[in-house]
């Protein structure tokens, strides 16, 4: 395993590990309200925070493991898996937006708005590295 | 995410005719990961043009000698 597919795998545990942490809380909040809670900047913080420092361990044990690994630069099929895996991801986020500008015009709520755009963001980077692990695995032609 | 790559290889006979060469010291010679060649062996991955003739120059050889159209 190259040491672009160990980060992919890192990014995207402490991405769904971000997400869980940030769905649990707005769900949380929201049953405590009766109404979908708006967010709030201390939870998108703690969201950051939690991603970045996963993130750090995860590469700092990356490289305790396999040092000469870490020093290999980008080769061109791990170039060409960025690549693609960025453009399909690009899909997901732009499919994202209109989904949540559309539910934002059929319920003109701003906090769902904002939700279905976060949601987004975070759906297309992990998706990003999930596809950059299947090609890794499958093979890009 | 594609299917098979129209064409075949002979990378992994001509790395074991060449003093047992790895595939570590194939991928420093063209200046891939040891990866990339298993990749390239496996049929996984389509090598630049580039690297191609890299490649077919390690081993002294014409690109037509390592890789064969099999359509």
């Amino acid at each position: 395993m190259t040491f672009h597919e160990k980060s992919a795998w890192i990014m995207a545990f402490a991405l769904s590990i971000g997400g869980l942490f940030y769905a649990v809380t707005v769900l949380s909040m929201s049953s405590g309200l009766g109404a979908l809670a708006p967010p709030l900047i201390p939870t998108v913080v703690i969201y950051t925070v939690i991603l970045v420092v996963l993130a750090i361990i995860g590469h700092i044990v990356a490289v305790a493991f396999a040092p000469e690994d870490a020093d290999e630069a980008t080769d061109e099929r791990e170039r060409r898996i960025i690549d693609r895996s960025g453009h399909l991801s690009a899909y997901v986020l732009g499919a994202g937006v209109l989904f949540a500008l559309g539910l934002y015009l059929w319920s003109y709520n701003g906090n769902l708005m904002f939700y279905a755009l976060f949601a987004s963001l975070m759906l297309s980077q992990l998706f990003e590295y999930v596809v950059q692990i299947a090609l890794h695995r499958r093979g890009v032609y | 995410m594609g299917g098979r790559l129209p064409f075949d290889n002979r990378v992994r006979e001509l790395r074991e005719q060449h003093g047992a060469m790895t595939q570590s010291d194939l991928g420093k010679a063209i200046g891939v990961t040891r990866q990339t060649v298993a990749a390239i062996e496996q049929g996984r991955y389509s090598p630049s043009l580039e690297s191609a003739f890299r490649i077919a120059r390690v081993f002294g050889v014409g690109l037509e000698e390592v890789f064969g159209w099999t359509g």
